[in-house]
């Protein structure tokens, strides 16, 4: 399999010289799985690559071959090749394997193994699956594809989206996989690389598979292999997409009149509440609504009696616009192949003034120097350029008052009189520019010699390099001048990133009989390092320059100055065998001792092992009877994965030099170094069964994961008498355990209809079963003053790591429930008819932080997603949904919302508050400063974030065959996307996956494909 | 051959990227010092103590810098304030949020041990510095005294604490520790830095040994007798002591002691320095200022958010039922009464307190920023001790010590006669026959006078026992919620401390906040 181009260039000699008379054959191309026709396959002779014929919408193909002896070789795009005897045949019946399946390689940490060897959990997208999904983000591209992933787009335009692999496995650090593209681990900047450029990506999921990355494996690898050129005529290929963008969903805030009411009533209430006897209505009339009133300025007044409400957010915001352009040039020979492309994409973000543009290019080359000497590189470089807004643009417009007219005469907007200083007007703000302009070359440059046959030594050296700058001015125009008194504000600042990473291997492949053997050793040496520096002037002329004259500002004295350098390294040893017994049995097992400068001098060095097996029972004779059962795989893998992913240099107190009062000082950071700081530890068991049923009509992949992480690393935040604040140690043990399943079903495939259908669902559950010495609980702090103890982000022992820590909510005080409650310790606050009541947990009439407990879990009970693919001749529908069900949010925008007493924005919801006429309600009355239990003290906010979302439907249409080759095209589609058209959920924020810090988005996609 | 020559390569690759390995697995870090490289010479010590300054000094600016003024009978929040903020409303109010989970206090509990544990450390790393012995005394007094000022402050708000005691930290852990024994460690290093501390010194960030002599003699005349270290005769000695050194006088105008042109004058014995520089800026007017100016013009330079304001007794004439004798100058150097700004009176805003232009702290307004920036980078230093509280420190220790007529001498003689503007009325002058208790009385009405919102009333309410009646009669907030009791003259221990602290439990929280 391996060395099939080997065979089919020498095959190729022997034919050229075989020649007789000749014969016409006929016959047919379709896919092997869904039996579909292939059209526009390319049919040649092998003897003479010239000599060759295209499919048509059948698949059907005629050509004039030498002889029985003649083979012809049948390629398609996205397939593998095939190479067919013609022999006494007339008709050929070809059926081609999927590409990414019969891509039986893959390089792994420098070294080329045999994708069939990966014997533990791994999931394989494909190049058509991933263009399936118009996006710039690969991430984005395996949404809901791969079981066991969990991924979040973020809606912020140029942005990554984040993924998770098998739900939690560490507690903060690194639950991200690692990237490996072409063999190069990358951190971050994943939007850096053209979806479009990607042959393949392959998810490994267990210590099996993913042990061989030893230290950085336990969140699990992402393997991206990018396109090659294929030995062949040339080909052309042009992709283009064109969107428009707006948000998915809004949150739905009161509008002026019910922002009024809302205040009325909240400060009515409060007036009752100190004066028992007081007359309602009467204070509404003289003190509200009156001319000098407490609760309105005069222009709230006057919106309110015209019936205006005004919109800030829309004011800010606009459709957004995307174009997508690659261009592809591929081809090769027997000696060498090539891959060029160039990408350009071009973002304008909703939010105005806010933008996104890259500027790509690849160059993938191989070539054989000698027959025993071979040289390649896979090189992108980006150029990509982020127009940032100001995030007060948005955050400020989207809870402005809708009494207070849309203008831009303020400096900051305010509610009744109070104009808040932290609310700048946004209309200023957009003034402000951002600009960021990054540079990324990765490159991986390999040298392969091999000595003797089926030994092959490698080295490969990768490098990682990011050059980004980025420069902001904010005009004496904007609030954020005014309050700082800065007078203009210029930044510039500089981050490099440079990434060596040095692999050598050498390895040994042989089959002999039925047994396979394969043995790897090598080498890794991995270099990072950064360092960036900022320089910040104040105090302009004017705003002319913008930030390009830092020589014309004026206060010195505020210049600001900083710069850091920060090296980590990490070396590694490794070394893997594979053996496989006639396709039947597998065993791999692996070792790798890594060791990294983020640790103390006497922890520097971790082993992970892991052991494979696999035993595919279709193999055996017995199974041959057993008609439906196409495939029947079991696998069993354990292993050791560790996690290096900590803050760096925390194994030592660090005293950093910091510039104040006219001289230099030295300040602990807060942090306790930890010499003692040891790698986390993942043990992994995966148990899985690949099962292909009715000729592999319906295939079942299923997994089930248990894993237990020994030493977690966490920053633990400490008691100040120890002199600091926090120290990164190994806290604790965690267990983590789920399992998985994707099952993909032909309905039904006939010569010009198919219909496929997919779905993955996902489980995991984790539970803290270890704290340090005796202790039960580790808390997090956090919030306005740094010391509050957080709902999220404690660890209970016996608790999920995703546990909610608050109070329970009990019910809305009604009247009824006074006299019971009259006697309560609620602390300081007002409980009355109306307002929240937590549930007193241990019954002692005294509401205090004993009745604060775990209320709840966030964890979702299952995820994944389902899609259904139909084509009809050229037509082709294609729909993917996402799910998660039970997950659980906190929500701090529509608890916020909620808790408005009309001088803030408010939530719609609000309506449905409690009043004397309508009590049966969970939303609390309206109160203006009294203090009393917030929808942030109880769990009455939890979110049930369970949705269901459409988040692509593609509607495309591929030219006849006829009408392609007469425009002389090989293949050309043209498609619509609707990406997150539809959402069911019952999440009162912006969205249950990207929570809520900006709205999520929707977007409608025409786009072309184009190949000759 | 070529392929022989080309295995050849492989063991030079090998070799290559396994030479050194534990060379290239060594990464320090490149723009900090690790605390070994900190503590190991004197070089880096010194800035190590200049760093302790100013988190001690950045302790006492912005919000958190009035936390304990709060509740107080001087000084109390503004009324929008204790409407918005819970927690930090519960230091006025002394209701169910001042409790273990405040976070306001947390907050200042959290900020002040790490500047004790770093100055524990520098004291032990100097005790076994061999370098230069003068320098290295020198530093040991800055260290002993910056440690003995925030554990002072420590204790007398929370009672029993840890000592922290680098070198014994296995022995002491981090447990509570009895008065007795938290006044002897006070005492030693404060003592130590009265005898090595040098007499002035030319950079106004480090103290002196004046200044630590009267805070040692703070530390006698303000221990709790619990703690049995409370000694008028000595603290009256070190007082004297600072008296006798000639080197202090007070300034001839009250008015000049804030004003930002006149730092560190004579009658300084310590102030924090500040710039309108950030981060040097202090933003104590942020705080302190009206909204309703701050609403009129960000840059007006007593515009600010209400946090703190005076209370009623402390801005009203005696003759209203307040603290003010006729003829005080100190009064309208305190306190600001007058708004008109630019020709025009500031109208209320709605939606606020109602007492955002009754009468506000006016001893932090930094008249440098008028105009030119907003009020956040008010920058004046602000005074930790000056000569006139160790007059008036001193006078009281006389009068402990039956010494009642000098004591009068000094309060009137000096004290008194510079704040009716050079000449005391003879209405004004105090009788020298007060009786003892009538001379406390009084002292304590003279020292808001003469200090108010200067940071040290909550110590002296404390010590006067007369806590909760004067701020339960004082305190708008506290009069109103009528929830004060003896107790609250101890803060609660953070509940974060007793989650996260092995050695303090809940059995040791401070009487009267457990449930």
């Amino acid at each position: 399999m391996k060395n099939q181009i080997l065979q089919v260039l020498l095959l190729w000699l022997v034919a050229t010289t075989a020649f007789a008379q000749t014969v016409t054959i006929k016959g047919r191309v379709t896919d092997k799985v869904t039996k579909a026709p292939v059209f526009g396959a390319s049919v040649a002779l092998k003897s003479d690559l010239s000599k060759a014929t295209i499919t048509n919408d059948t698949g059907e193909f005629t050509l004039t071959v030498s002889g029985p002896d003649a083979k012809v070789i049948i390629h398609s795009f996205g397939y593998q090749d095939v190479e067919v005897q013609v022999g006494n045949q007339t008709f050929l019946e070809v059926m081609l394997d999927e590409e990414a399946k019969g891509l039986d390689e893959i390089v792994v940490v420098g070294a080329v193994v045999r994708r069939e060897s990966l014997t533990g959990s791994v999931a394989t997208i494909n190049a058509a699956k991933i263009s399936q999904t118009p996006t710039n983000n690969i991430n984005q591209a395996l949404q809901g594809k791969v079981a066991g992933a969990y991924v979040v787009s973020n809606s912020q335009p140029g942005s990554d989206a984040s993924i998770k692999i098998r739900g939690n496995n560490s507690i903060q650090f690194g639950t991200n996989p690692i990237f490996v593209v072409d063999g190069v681990i990358i951190d971050g900047g994943f939007n850096t690389l053209n979806p479009d450029d990607i042959a393949s990506i392959d998810v490994l999921k267990d210590a099996a598979s993913t042990a061989i990355y030893g230290s950085r494996g336990a969140n699990g690898v992402v393997v991206v292999t990018t396109k090659k050129g294929r030995n062949g005529a040339g080909k052309v290929s042009y992709n283009a997409w064109f969107g428009v963008q707006s948000f998915s969903k809004k949150v739905d805030l009161m509008k002026g009149k019910d922002l009024f009411d809302l205040r009325v009533d909240a400060y009515a209430n409060a007036f009752i509440e100190k004066n028992p006897q007081g007359n309602r209505q009467q204070y509404i009339t003289d003190s509200l609504m009156g001319p000098n009133s407490l609760a309105f300025a005069q222009y709230e007044l006057d919106a309110y009696r015209q019936g205006k409400s005004y919109d800030w957010l829309d004011a800010v915001t606009r459709k957004g616009f995307q174009q997508n352009h690659t261009m592809n040039f591929s081809g090769g020979t027997e000696k060498g192949s090539y891959f060029l492309s160039f990408n350009y994409t071009d973002q304008k973000g909703i939010v105005q003034s806010s933008g996104y543009k890259r500027l790509g290019g690849r160059v993938n080359l191989e070539q054989a120097i000698k027959p025993w000497l071979k040289v390649g590189t896979n090189t992108s470089f980006t150029n990509s350029k982020d127009d940032y807004v100001d995030g007060s643009v948005f955050s400020v417009a989207a809870v402005a008052n809708p009494l207070l007219p849309v203008d831009t005469a303020s400096y900051y907007l305010k509610y009744g009189d109070i104009e808040n200083q932290d609310a700048y007007n946004p209309l200023r703000s957009l003034s402000i520019t951002g600009d960021n302009i990054s540079n990324r070359l990765l490159s991986a440059n390999y040298i392969n010699i091999s000595p003797i046959k089926d030994l092959n030594i490698r080295s490969t050296v990768s490098f990682d390099m990011t050059n980004q700058q980025t420069f902001w001015y904010t005009p004496m125009t904007t609030g954020q001048d005014r309050r700082n008194s800065n007078h203009g504000k210029a930044s510039q600042r500089k981050d490099v990133y440079n990434n060596l990473q040095w692999d050598n291997t050498i390895s040994y492949n042989k089959s002999f009989g039925p047994h396979y053997l394969s043995i790897l050793a090598g080498t890794s040496m991995q270099k990072n390092k950064y360092n960036y520096n900022q320089v910040d002037a104040f105090g302009f002329p004017n705003d002319d320059f913008g930030y390009k004259f830092l020589g014309g500002a004026y206060s010195k004295d505020k210049t600001s100055l900083s710069s850091d350098f920060i090296t980590t390294t990490l070396l590694s040893f490794l070394g893997r065998a594979d053996y496989s017994y006639n396709d039947k049995y597998f065993v791999t097992a692996t070792l790798r001792y890594d060791g990294s400068s983020r640790f103390g001098a006497n922890n520097k060095w971790g082993a992970f092992p892991s052991l494979a097996l696999a035993y595919d029972m279709s193999k055996e004779s017995f199974m041959s009877n057993l008609h439906p059962i196409s495939r029947l795989k079991w696998r069993v893998g354990y292993g050791i994965a560790g996690n290096q992913n900590i803050p760096n240099y925390a194994f030592a107190s660090l005293y950093r030099p910091n510039y104040t009062n006219n001289s230099v000082t030295y300040v602990s950071d807060g942090r306790l170094g930890n010499p003692n700081l040891h790698w986390e530890r993942q043990k992994q068991l995966n148990l899985g069964v690949d099962l292909g049923l009715f000729d592999s009509r319906l295939t079942i992949t299923a997994d089930y994961f248990n894993i237990n992480n020994d030493d977690l690393l966490m920053v633990k935040t400490l008691s100040t008498t120890t002199g600091f604040t926090n120290t990164v140690s190994n806290v604790g043990a965690l267990n983590n355990k789920g399992i998985e399943f994707a099952i993909n079903g032909a309905l039904i495939r006939k010569q010009d209809f198919q219909w496929n259908v997919n779905l993955t669902i996902s489980h995991d559950q984790n539970k803290v079963t270890a704290l340090y010495g005796d202790t039960k609980a580790i808390y997090n702090k956090g919030g306005y003053t740094g010391v509050e103890i957080q709902r999220t982000g404690n660890l209970f022992l016996g608790e999920s790591l995703n546990s909610v820590y608050s109070y329970k909510f009990d019910k809305i005080a009604q009247q009824s429930d006074m006299d019971r409650i009259k006697d309560m310790d609620f602390a300081g606050r007002t409980v009355h008819p109306g307002d929240i009541m937590p549930v007193d947990k241990d019954g002692n009439g005294v509401i205090n932080d004993d009745d604060r407990y775990v209320v709840g879990k966030l964890n979702p009970k299952f995820y994944g997603g389902f899609g259904t693919d139909v084509t009809y001749k050229g037509f082709g529908l294609n729909m993917f949904f996402n799910y998660s069900y039970g997950l659980k949010r906190l929500s701090g925008l529509y608890e916020g919302l909620m808790s408005s007493s009309g001088v803030s924005a408010a939530h719609e919801d609000l309506k449905d508050r409690w009043t004397p006429e309508h009590t049966n309600t969970n939303v609390p009355r309206a109160l203006y400063g009294i203090p009393r239990y917030s929808y942030g003290d109880t769990d009455l906010g939890l979110q049930n974030a369970s949705f269901l979302r459409l988040s692509t439907l593609t509607i495309s249409y591929t030219l006849p065959r006829k009408v392609a080759s007469m425009l002389r095209l090989e293949n050309t589609r043209f498609y619509v996307t609707g990406a997150n058209m539809l959402r069911f959920t019952k999440d009162r924020g912006y969205d249950p996956e990207t929570g809520d810090g900006y709205p999520n988005s929707k977007m409608l996609t025409a786009g072309l494909n184009l190949t000759f | 051959m070529k392929r022989r020559a080309a295995l050849g390569i492989l063991p030079v690759m090998i070799l290559v990227s396994t030479v050194s390995c534990t060379d290239f697995l060594d990464q320090q870090p490149q723009t900090a010092l690790t605390q070994e490289q900190v503590f190991a010479k004197l070089e880096n010590i010194d800035p190590l103590i200049t760093g302790l300054y100013t988190n001690w000094r950045n302790a006492r600016k912005d919000r958190g810098g009035f936390m304990f003024q709060l509740g107080g009978d001087e000084s109390q929040q503004g009324a929008f304030q204790v409407r918005s903020e819970a927690d930090q409303a519960g230091l006025d109010r002394y209701d169910g949020f001042l409790a273990p989970r405040n976070n306001a206090l947390t907050q200042q509990w959290d900020l002040r041990w790490p500047i004790v544990s770093a100055a524990a450390k520098a004291i032990l790393a100097l005790q076994t510095n061999t370098e230069d012995e003068a320098k290295r005394n020198v530093l040991l007094g800055e260290a002993s005294f910056i440690w003995s000022a925030v554990t002072f402050e420590l204790t007398q708000y929370w009672g029993e604490i840890p000592i922290i005691d680098a070198g014994k930290l296995n022995e002491f852990g981090t447990s509570r520790k009895p008065l007795p024994q938290v006044y002897e460690y006070l005492i030693k290093n404060l003592q130590f830095a009265v005898d090595h501390l040098p007499e002035t010194q030319t950079d106004k960030r480090r103290v002196t040994k004046y200044a630590a002599m009267a805070l040692l003699g703070k530390v006698y005349l303000y221990a709790p007798q619990e703690s049995n270290a409370r000694d008028y005769q000595k603290a009256a000695d070190m007082f004297d002591g600072v008296i006798k050194s000639g080197k202090y006088s007070l300034l001839p105008k009250f008015g000049d002691l804030f004003d930002p042109s006149k730092p560190n004058s004579t009658e300084s014995l310590y102030e924090f320095q500040f710039t309108n520089t950030y981060p040097d800026n202090n933003q104590t007017q942020w705080q302190m200022g009206s909204r309703a100016l701050a609403s009129i013009d960000g840059n007006c330079a007593f515009g600010g958010y209400d946090l703190m304001v005076p209370t009623a007794y402390a801005y009203k004439d005696a003759t209203n039922g307040g603290v003010w004798e006729a003829g005080d100058v100190r009064k309208t150097a305190s306190i600001r009464y007058d708004f008109i700004y630019n020709g025009q009176p500031p109208k209320l805003l709605s939606g606020f307190g109602g007492d955002e232009l009754d009468p506000h702290v006016k001893k932090f307004e930094d008249p440098r920023t008028q105009g030119t920036m907003s009020f956040w980078y008010s920058g004046k230093n602000i005074i930790y001790m000056r000569y006139a509280d160790v007059l008036l420190c001193y006078a009281e220790c006389l009068n402990e010590l039956k010494r009642t007529p000098e004591a009068v001498g000094i309060v009137n003689n000096q004290v008194r006669t510079r704040a009716f503007g050079g000449t005391l009325p003879v209405t004004m002058k105090w009788n020298e026959g007060l009786s003892q208790d009538e001379f406390r009385t009084k002292m304590l009405d003279e020292r808001m006078r003469e200090l108010c919102f200067e940071g040290w009333r909550r110590m002296d309410l404390i010590r006067s026992g007369k806590f909760v009646s004067l701020i339960k009669a004082r305190n708008r907030w506290a009069a109103e919620s009528n929830t004060i009791q003896e107790f609250h003259k101890k803060y609660p221990i953070p509940l974060t401390e007793v989650l996260q602290n092995e050695d303090i439990s809940d059995a040791d929280q401070n009487q009267g906040y457990l449930p």
